[in-house]
């Protein structure tokens, strides 16, 4: 036991040493799930309108004008709109550009017309290359001259007597006829807020669940659903990597030499089967981690997880030592192994989801560890304990375990 | 401390190994010299605990050296490949093929630390291997195997592909090794290392010892003849046809092929007779090598060939 952990922990210090595949290989899964959440997932604000671009043309500059610009002003306003006071000609140039989705133009007169009780018009010049976006910008425009309308009927007596005194030259101004003007609409405005304030009917919004809908996906949900099959994935690639060792060795004559130490088989193989399952498991643990990190993706209860994954660092641990006991050198697991690699993503659910696949090949991938893995991630995230993925992986593990050992102790001491 | 005994070893219908027998003595070195096919990394690897499917006996410090993994801790292994890591330091390998044999940590420190000075790379000791000259990989695939003391030290062509320097301070450990108590057998094709390095050379052929002693002992086998190596353009029938009729003491054809022949002669007025002879039949000869009783003569006796065949 002493000689083999001193051979694993050896492993671990020359894997240490030059660690860039193994960096390369933990990046590339991160890096495709950041890609795959970047193209797939929801957007930050992905459900929000885009701002109107509003121009508004002020032939009036008075104070009704001012007060339609400012009720653009408000907070719920400004989310919506993106209101630029322009000129007249520039804001055709504008509108012709496409850069705007509506453009209001105030005619001159508007507030003495106003308050004269004369009919005026707001123009809204819209955006013939936009759907909607000019529709509500009218919509918002339509609503402020009800407002408007309505406030100037309101106050109608008071709006008249005031606007008598405005053709006064200033000097002649009758500044104590202005008190009791301001003073009606000020009862008038008292006598309004009793029936307004507070309002007896308030909104409440809910959404609809139709069967079969499930809450909002976000983005991190996204990668939480992408980065175990990735993980799984590049488990395969970094565990083999590992792995080859075995071959390398046999093949540079440090096995031989190992085998001529007080060294068992027994102990060696131990090792190098210890050291792709330890190894890998760390891969795993730091790659969920790095999800977690990076993109907020959830994996569920630890200890749920850390099983799920020693176990399917195990399978794989497992899987790649009696593939290299059976393969010949290492050209030929680089061109074996690869393409295994890629057969066991494909069907078991790293590149795509099973639902995707026609029906005949979705049972294949029950034969991958991808699929068992994946499986069991998703029932971990729900904080359900993933017994099936555990079983199977851990069961046919075993076997997989049973035949390397005696194939590989066989290699090792034949080719030493 | 060693014996071997009819050791016998088969690759298919190849005979390896032919009823290989030897004893080594504690601090002897024995020098295997033999060309390429001779069975030398054969026999290594056997004793090294690597190689099966044998029969015979051998004997280690008085029981059978594969009766006992533990045995194994007593002997060294220097295999001819460069067998370590290349990413870890001369350090890291020390310990780490230091510590697949029962030697305490610290000690095994220690023992890294001198040994790393006797080959000298001690201030290199921190760098990783695949930094090193070929010269340098080579005396650290050295120290590995001496690192825990061994009473047994089997080295396979340990100066393979190394420039001459480097050559000289592995032969230097190994004699020093050798006149510390440690038994050691050491194969190669290098005539000039055995006779500089080994106290015993035994010379090995198609998997057997064809002789063996002091490097005295071996050149007299050969007595005090001169040999005559003659290169040219004729067969190997044509050239003994040439000269089958001249006294055999005098003249003594050791081996003939096509191209290449060699003879002994008692004394170098032989020659030009030899010479006759040829011209005489219209053989033609384009070199002729004269050679004083050496290993190589002996090599030449023995085995017909030379080592470089």
């Amino acid at each position: 036991m002493r000689r083999l952990l001193h051979v694993f922990t050896n492993d671990v210090r020359r894997h240490l040493r030059a660690p860039l595949v193994i960096v390369v290989f933990m990046a590339i899964p991160l890096a495709m799930t950041a890609l795959i959440g970047a193209v797939f997932g929801p957007k930050p604000g992905a459900n929000a309108l885009p701002r109107i671009a509003v121009l508004v043309v002020d032939r009036d500059k008075s104070v009704a004008s001012k007060l339609l610009l400012g009720a653009f002003d408000s907070a719920r306003m400004k989310e919506m709109f993106e209101v630029t006071v322009i000129g007249e000609s520039e804001g055709r140039e504008r509108m012709k550009a496409g850069r705007a989705s509506a453009m209001i133009v105030v005619p001159e007169r508007f507030t003495l017309d106003l308050m004269e009780w004369k009919p005026v018009a707001l123009t809204v010049v819209r955006n013939p290359a936009e759907q909607f976006l000019p529709d509500v910008a009218e919509e918002a425009v339509n609503t402020l001259a009800v407002v408007l309308s309505g406030a100037v009927r309101a106050f109608g007596d008071e709006v008249r007597g005031i606007r008598a005194m405005m053709d006064l030259p200033l000097e002649a101004f009758p500044w104590a006829s202005l008190a009791p003007e301001l003073a009606k609409a000020q009862s008038k405005v008292i006598a309004a807020s009793k029936y307004l304030d507070p309002l007896l009917i308030r909104l409440e919004s809910e959404e609809v669940k139709t069967a079969g809908s499930r809450p909002a996906v976000t983005r991190a949900d996204v990668f939480s659903a992408v980065l175990p099959g990735m993980a799984i994935m590049f488990l395969l690639f970094i565990v083999q990597t590992v792995m080859r060792d075995i071959l390398a060795e046999r093949e540079d004559g440090t096995l031989r030499r190992m085998m001529s130490a007080p060294l068992r088989p027994l102990e060696l193989v131990g090792a190098r089967i210890l050291g792709g399952w330890l190894m890998g498991l760390a891969v795993l643990l730091v790659m969920a981690a790095a999800g977690r990190l990076l993109f907020g993706a959830t994996w569920g209860p630890f200890g749920y997880f850390l099983l799920l994954g020693a176990t399917a660092a195990f399978w794989v641990a497992a899987f790649f030592a009696l593939f290299h006991a059976l393969v010949a050198n290492r050209n030929q697991a680089g061109a074996i192994g690869a393409p295994v690699i890629l057969v066991f993503s494909l069907f078991g659910g790293s590149m795509m989801s099973p639902d995707a696949m026609p029906a005949a090949f979705r049972p294949i991938g029950l034969f991958t560890p991808n699929r068992w893995f994946i499986d069991g991630a998703a029932l971990v995230r729900d904080g359900r304990f993933p017994l099936a993925a555990v079983a199977v992986l851990g069961a046919s593990g075993l076997a997989l375990l049973a035949l390397a050992v005696p194939a590989l102790l066989r290699q090792t001491r034949s080719a030493s | 401390m060693l014996e071997i005994r009819n050791l016998t070893k088969s690759y298919g219908d190849v005979l390896a190994l032919d009823r290989f027998s030897l004893d080594l003595a504690k601090g002897e070195v024995l020098g295997l010299l033999g060309p390429n096919g001779a069975g030398k990394t054969t026999l290594i690897s056997i004793l090294a605990g690597t190689l099966g499917g044998f029969t015979g006996t051998v004997t280690f410090q008085g029981q059978s050296l594969f009766a006992s993994r533990q045995l194994k801790n007593r002997l060294g292994i220097v295999p001819q490949d460069m067998a370590f890591y290349e990413d870890l330091s001369a350090m890291d390998n020390l310990l780490f093929w230091g510590g697949l044999y029962d030697v305490p940590r610290a000690e095994l420190k220690r023992r890294a630390a001198e040994i790393l000075e006797l080959v000298e790379l001690a201030g290199r000791a921190k760098e990783p291997v695949k930094k090193f000259s070929g010269g340098m990989k080579r005396r650290l695939n050295t120290a590995i195997g001496l690192l825990h003391k061994p009473d047994l030290l089997l080295l396979d062509e340990p100066t393979v592909g190394i420039d001459v320097q480097a050559k000289v301070s592995i032969l230097d450990i190994i004699r020093n090794v050798g006149a510390a108590g440690t038994a050691v057998i050491f194969t190669t094709h290098q005539l000039a290392e055995v006779e500089t390095a080994c106290s015993r050379i035994a010379i090995m052929d198609k998997g057997r010892i064809l002789a063996q002693g002091t490097l005295d002992e071996l050149v007299r086998i050969v007595g005090e003849r001169t040999f005559v190596e003659i290169s040219g353009e004729f067969g190997a029938g044509a050239f003994s046809e040439a000269i089958q009729d001249m006294p055999a003491p005098s003249v003594e054809l050791m081996s003939a092929g096509d191209n290449l022949a060699l003879l002994a002669v008692s004394d170098t007025d032989q020659i030009p007779r030899v010479m006759d002879r040829l011209f005489g039949r219209k053989l033609a000869v384009t070199d002729l090598t004269i050679k004083s009783p050496s290993l190589e003569t002996v090599f030449l006796k023995l085995t017909g060939r030379s080592l470089r065949d």
